[in-house]
């Protein structure tokens, strides 16, 4: 028999309404989605919630809408379901390959797109057993004092690896959150915060409802680096979304995930809007990226490769995605 | 001995799905876990926290007061050592005065359930005062260490000397003497099944009954009757399915002799089922390895000389360890013609868990290097890889410079079926950018010729029952662990008496009814259970023929079993059954018995050491492997292998490719992507996540092509087939990159993180050069 | 070592196991992997990691692979679970355990039972799939013995068999 987990009771709303308020009544309180993420950390006693609030009954959650405003998914729309959307394929790709290249089959069928927006950030000193974890005296993210990453540091520098908000940001997606005091919606780029130990700039008791891309998109391409082509998380994962104009760049958006706390949109890309694609563009591309990486010792695999690596996906990215476009 | 049988092939080269793969494919196999436990008391076990340290407080009394908790252990209740070498047994179940590395056992309990049980746990107290700890050979060896254990100078657990052959004159002999460095990451057995056991102890009788996850029952038996202070006859060990082993389940585990200390405590029946990160830290796996190796070679490839230095980061307890540091040197010789050898070996002492054997036991990663040595230097002499090897080749039957029997020998063969299935003359050199195609030789032993433990016993015992049904009981030791060996077993006897698989069964494993086995490892079932179930295969084919001699009135000589039809020339016939029935008149159930036996001369060279990786015959295999390396993100991708095995014949070639396969993929694993690693003696990999095997995607086509050497000795010919072909894949691999991209990589494994510095490596050498020709 | 909470409270779960409608009081808290095999006594169900990385527990939920390791039994309410045991029915192997059987897609056979699981999601959707996408159907579940080679050829056998599932 699997270890227990820490004793919790579960709500199962039909509604976001619903869900938001038995999270309000219940102190120490989680909203459960897929729970291919947070039910491994409970069992390894991360975070002991007593009470879990089970989306994947709220039906409102579970669609996809698409209409002349753009598309609408809901949170709890399944990474599968999102990977065989025909029209996320066609039209939004990079998401598509995003979701196509999360975990495995089975977490793909369970996992939602909220899950992965709101995916806990990693680290090799956090996802560890309760008997690991106090043999090191825990850490900053987790009942400790200190990083073990960067000890002398202030902050938590656990990596975000979802592999979905990427390709949103550089879809240019927005986000609707619901929470006691109403709904509201956002820029997805300011759900994250560089900060490992509280990456989500969400209110307590708030949550994720849908998420919003505009209509027609650019070409865009997700690509992500890891150990084994499944199961891995991204070492480095990169989105980059190009209009172009004939040889000319209109807009080039580039994000990037699992290298550092949150997924971000690299900035300074706006400054190639009017060139054409060439080595001495990538190589400025280049120099961004790993200039705005700040990948450190959260996995096995070294800080410096995945730095590299980011850097070197971005250029093949865009090269393939400018040829294609060119074509 | 027994030369070859020349018996029927009818079975044989047919394809025979495992005799227990219904249950496989069902659900309906019990393994450990899935054995009746709803009346046991669940075991957990605490963990050392610190690397190296004396335990100064133990308290177990607030766990022992916990309602719901049956049984509390310590050091204190076992003051027995044990260890899979006799010689070498320093290792308590749970720690006594001092720990020597993190998630070493300190306690245990046994309560009503698993909550309790962990809220037990939570209960013991335990201060530790620490001392320094050594994660690193070279630290663990540095002058100024503390010793893990006092009588190991030097935290050396062992250092072997050995010298066959004038060493310098080959290196004067030579055209071309290259050296370098290798560094092979540690590894893990990481079979999918987690460890478990089930002991039951009944006080009235004083018996002790664990069914367990063990490889070697025999093994756990000893270890069990030692810790536990009982008489062996008192104790019983039974084999379920079994989930994979690999070398992982070869020694009692500390946890299986843990469980059964606590259903003695608790009086009762107590399963323990460990989490995988446990199963992790129970290691007993590859270790990390160091290896220098210089090797001389004339202009047309020949070998003239090798010397061989390895150190072995072994972790902080014996172990295997002896055995391993003697394999890596022994198991250089077997395979190619080499004149002089030199080995210096070092098992070191550290504070990590304890390594062990690894399916290719210590002669993976020097086989690694040695692979990858020999082809870089056919570049720099322009010689094929397949020439260098082909120029070295053995000639059966021979000896080895270190005195190793070889009585059959197919590694030409090989060598020719992967050049061919390969197209590998069409295609190197010619290869598309970023793709490339290496090569490698390896060998492995069938069985130890020698024993661990010396008893005078035959090395494999077989027992086969017939009965009034007409269907035949085989009972043997040998473990199944997946392998295949009791279909092996079925086979072996059907052949042997021309009878149909289906009158067959075979009870494995279970040391009140099966005959002593040595188990599974060092891949000894086929020689050696397979020589024994033959042997009693023919005592019981010889009663039945005197029985249908007598019915047919004819002489026993004239007699013959064909197809379950006893006959004398075309005349007269008698079938099975009633030849069956005729022989159980006044003797009722027949039971024989078959043995088999290495004898002296196949036990290894007079030297100290000289037995390990001495076997009756060694399989052979050659391999190629092709690869695409992406040199932007540094990653590899295996496209195909095609591997060759020398098994001597192939008794079910369906478990034959089976094992080629797994064997291959496993070396492919060590290869690209596994590695333990620990961050200050904490396991870094120890989940299914981390620890990186390869999956599905990550996986080529291996073709696979049996060479049948026929073994004079091996039972109906054959020879070991789930070892040999593993080393080959890490050397052909690295040869394989190194054809594609031009970098010659030293570090196991090869993961873009390593590749990708090797190239960046490369980019400023070039750099350097380039300023340097331009400041000239 | 988890310090206890609130008692979690049992509930009356309602599903199909294999089949078969079912009712058992479960804990809000077990996973559906061990009330299978503590409460159905389905074994065929296994566990080989400590959470969803190793697939040796994936078992159909409506039709759907996943890990019942890390799915909670009670979200199971309503729906339909079918684990190996099902797959043999008649005294006739399933396609797929024939095929695994015979092509020895199974050795030790611990990740049999969820591969052959994940192997009959993916023919139910996709009759004939390429080697391709068996592969992709099958990269959550590891194999340790057989490099996955003759897991392959296993379902494609499958595909080939004409049989009623």
């Amino acid at each position: 028999m699997s270890a227990p987990l820490p004793q919790f009771r579960l709500a199962a709303p039909r509604t976001v309404t619903e869900a938001v308020a038995a999270y309000r009544d219940h102190p120490g309180s989680r909203f459960i989605a897929g729970g291919t993420d947070l039910l491994v950390n409970m069992r390894r006693g991360i975070g002991n919630p007593t009470y879990l609030v089970d989306l994947s009954g709220i039906d409102e959650l579970a669609e996809i809408r698409i209409t002349d405003d753009g598309v609408t998914i809901g949170a709890g729309v399944t990474i599968a379901a999102l990977a065989q959307n025909d029209v996320i394929v066609a039209r939004y790709r990079a998401l598509a390959q995003a979701a196509a290249a999360i975990a495995g089959p089975g977490h793909r069928t369970m996992g939602t797109v909220g899950g992965n927006l709101c995916l806990d950030t990693r680290c090799i000193y956090y996802n560890q057993s309760e008997w690991w974890r106090s043999a090191n005296a825990y850490c900053l993210k987790n009942r400790g004092d200190s990083c073990h990453v960067a000890p002398q540091g202030q902050r938590c520098h656990a990596a975000f690896c979802g592999d979905v908000a990427p390709a949103l940001l550089a879809l240019g997606a927005e986000i609707d959150i619901s929470g006691t005091r109403g709904t509201r919606r956002i820029f997805l780029s300011q759900l994250y915060v560089e900060d490992g130990k509280a990456h989500l700039a969400l209110a307590d008791g708030e949550l994720v409802t849908a998420v919003h891309l505009p209509p027609d998109p650019p070409a865009s391409a997700y690509a992500k680096i890891r150990t084994r082509a499944a199961i891995d998380f991204p070492l480095a994962g990169v989105a980059v979304a190009l209009e172009t104009s004939g040889a000319d760049i209109v807009s080039l958006r580039l994000a990037l995930t699992g290298t550092n706390s949150r997924p971000f949109l690299l900035a300074g890309t706006e400054a190639f809007a009017g060139r054409c694609i060439d080595d001495k563009l990538l190589n400025e591309v280049d120099r961004l990226v790993q200039k705005q990486v700040q990948p450190m010792r959260t996995t096995i695999t070294s800080a410096n490769y995945r730095r590299v690596a980011a850097a070197a996906l971005a250029r093949r990215l865009i090269t393939t995605l400018g040829t294609a476009g060119a074509a | 001995m027994t030369a070859d049988s020349g018996a029927s092939i009818r079975q044989l080269r047919r394809p025979v799905p495992l005799i227990d793969g219904v249950e496989k494919v069902t659900g309906r196999a019990r393994y450990t876990a899935d054995l009746d436990h709803a009346d046991a008391l669940v075991g957990r076990i605490l963990r050392s926290p610190a690397s190296h340290g004396d335990i100064v407080v133990l308290d177990v009394s607030k766990a022992r007061a916990l309602d719901g908790v049956v049984a509390v252990i310590t050091g204190d209740d076992c003051a027995y050592t044990y260890g899979v070498l006799p010689i070498a047994m320093n290792e308590y179940p749970l720690a006594r005065g001092r720990v020597r590395y993190r998630g070493e056992p300190v306690a245990a309990v046994a309560a009503i359930d698993a909550e309790t049980a962990e809220r037990a746990l939570g209960l013991i107290e335990l201060k530790i005062a620490e001392l320094p700890a050594y994660y690193t050979s070279e630290d663990a060896r540095a002058p100024d260490a503390i010793l893990l254990h006092d009588n190991k100078p030097g935290n050396v657990e062992r250092d072997v000397h050995h010298q066959f052959g004038e060493v310098e004159l080959g290196f004067a002999a030579a055209d071309l003497v290259r050296e370098e460095s290798f560094c092979c990451a540690e590894i893990n057995h990481a079979q999918i099944e987690p460890h478990a056991s089930l002991a039951e102890f009944d006080p009235l009788t004083g018996r002790l009954t664990v069914q367990t996850v063990s490889q070697v029952g025999y093994y756990l038996h000893l270890m069990l009757a030692r810790c536990l202070g009982m008489e062996t006859a008192q104790i019983r060990v039974i084999k379920p399915f079994i989930g994979g082993g690999f070398g992982a389940r070869v020694e009692a585990l500390n946890f299986e002799i843990v469980t059964a200390l606590l259903a003695r405590a608790a009086a009762g029946k107590v399963f323990m089922e460990l989490s995988r990160e446990e199963t992790f830290i129970t290691h007993r796996a590859r270790p990390h390895t160091d290896i220098r190796l210089k090797l001389g070679m004339s202009r047309t490839g020949r070998m003239t000389a090798c010397e061989l230095q390895v150190v072995q980061r072994g972790g902080a307890y014996a172990g295997y360890g002896v055995i391993t540091i003697l394999y890596a040197g022994s198991l250089l010789h077997g395979i190619y013609d080499i004149p002089a050898v030199k080995y210096e070996g070092y098992r070191v002492y550290t504070n990590l868990p304890p390594c062990g054997a690894m399916r290719g036991h210590g002669s993976v990663d020097t086989r690694h290097a040695f692979e990858c040595l020999v082809d870089r230097m056919a570049r720099e002499l322009g010689l094929d890889p397949f020439a260098v090897r082909r120029a070295n080749l053995l000639h059966a039957p021979t000896r080895t410079a270190n005195d190793l029997m070889i009585n059959s020998y197919g590694l030409a063969e090989c060598l020719d079926r992967v050049e061919r299935a390969s197209r590998w003359k069409e295609r190197i050199g010619r290869m598309a950018p970023g793709k490339g195609l290496g090569m490698a030789c390896s060998h492995y032993v069938s069985g130890a010729a020698k024993p661990i433990h010396f008893t005078g016993e035959p090395h494999a015992v077989v027992n086969l029952k017939l009965d009034f049904d007409g269907g035949i009981t085989a009972l043997t030791g040998a473990a199944d662990i997946g392998q295949g060996s009791s279909t092996m077993v079925a086979i072996a006897v059907a052949e042997t008496l021309d009878i149909s698989l289906d009158r067959l069964r075979v009870i494995a494993a279970d040391t009140a009814i099966t005959p002593k086995d040595n188990g599974a490892y060092s891949s000894r079932i086929t020689f050696m259970v397979g020589n024994a179930a033959i042997d009693a295969a023919r005592r019981l084919k010889a009663l039945l023929i005197a029985t249908a001699a007598r019915k047919l009135e004819a002489r026993p000589e004239d007699v013959e079993c064909i197809n379950e039809v006893f006959r004398v020339g075309n005349q007269s016939t008698l079938p099975f059954a009633e030849v069956v029935a005729a022989a159980l008149v006044d003797e009722g159930a027949i039971t024989v018995k078959g043995a088999f036996t290495c004898p002296p001369e196949a036990q290894g060279g007079k030297h100290r050491g000289g037995a390990v990786g001495s076997t009756m015959g060694f399989s052979y295999a050659a391999q190629v492997v092709e690869v695409s390396v992406d040199e932007v993100t540094a990653q590899v991708t295996v496209d195909k292998v095609w591997v060759a095995l020398d098994c001597g014949r192939a008794i079910n070639p369906l478990a034959v490719e089976g094992q080629m396969q797994g064997s291959v993929w496993m070396g492919m694993g060590q290869a690209l992507c596994e590695e333990t690693r620990y961050l200050d003696g904490l396991p870094a990999h120890a989940s299914m996540l981390e620890y990186r095997m390869p999956t599905t995607m990550d996986s080529p086509p291996i073709e696979t092509h049996i060479v049948e050497s026929h073994d004079p000795y091996g039972p109906l010919g054959a020879k070991e087939a789930s070892e040999g072909a593993l080393a080959g894949f890490p050397p052909a691999l690295v040869n394989a990159i190194a054809n594609a991209i031009g970098i010659d990589l030293n570090e196991l494994p090869a993961t873009p993180d390593r590749i990708m510095d090797a190239l960046i490596e490369r980019r400023r050498q070039a750099r350097l050069a380039r300023t340097l020709k331009a400041a000239s | 070592m988890h310090a206890p909470g609130p008692e979690a409270k049992k509930r009356l779960l309602r599903l199909r196991v294999n089949g078969r409608w079912r009712e058992d009081a479960v804990s809000e808290t077990a996973l559906l992997v061990d009330y299978l095999r503590e409460v159905a006594h389905l074994t065929g169900t296994k566990t080989g990691c400590d959470g969803g990385e190793c697939g040796a527990c994936t078992v159909l939920v409506d039709g759907e692979a996943v890990p019942s390791c890390i799915t909670l039994a009670v979200r199971c309410e309503g729906r339909s679970v079918e684990t190996i045991e099902a797959l043999a029915t008649q005294g006739r192997l399933g396609r797929l355990q024939r095929a695994f059987h015979e092509k020895l897609g199974a050795q030790c056979g611990f990740c049999t039972p969820g591969m052959i699981m994940a192997a009959e999601a993916l023919l139910r959707h996709n009759p004939q799939p390429t080697d391709d996408e068996i592969r992709a159907a099958l990269s959550g579940n590891l194999c340790r013995c057989t490099g996955y080679v003759k897991i392959i050829e296993s379902v494609k056998a499958a595909t080939e068999t004409v049989h009623d599932r």
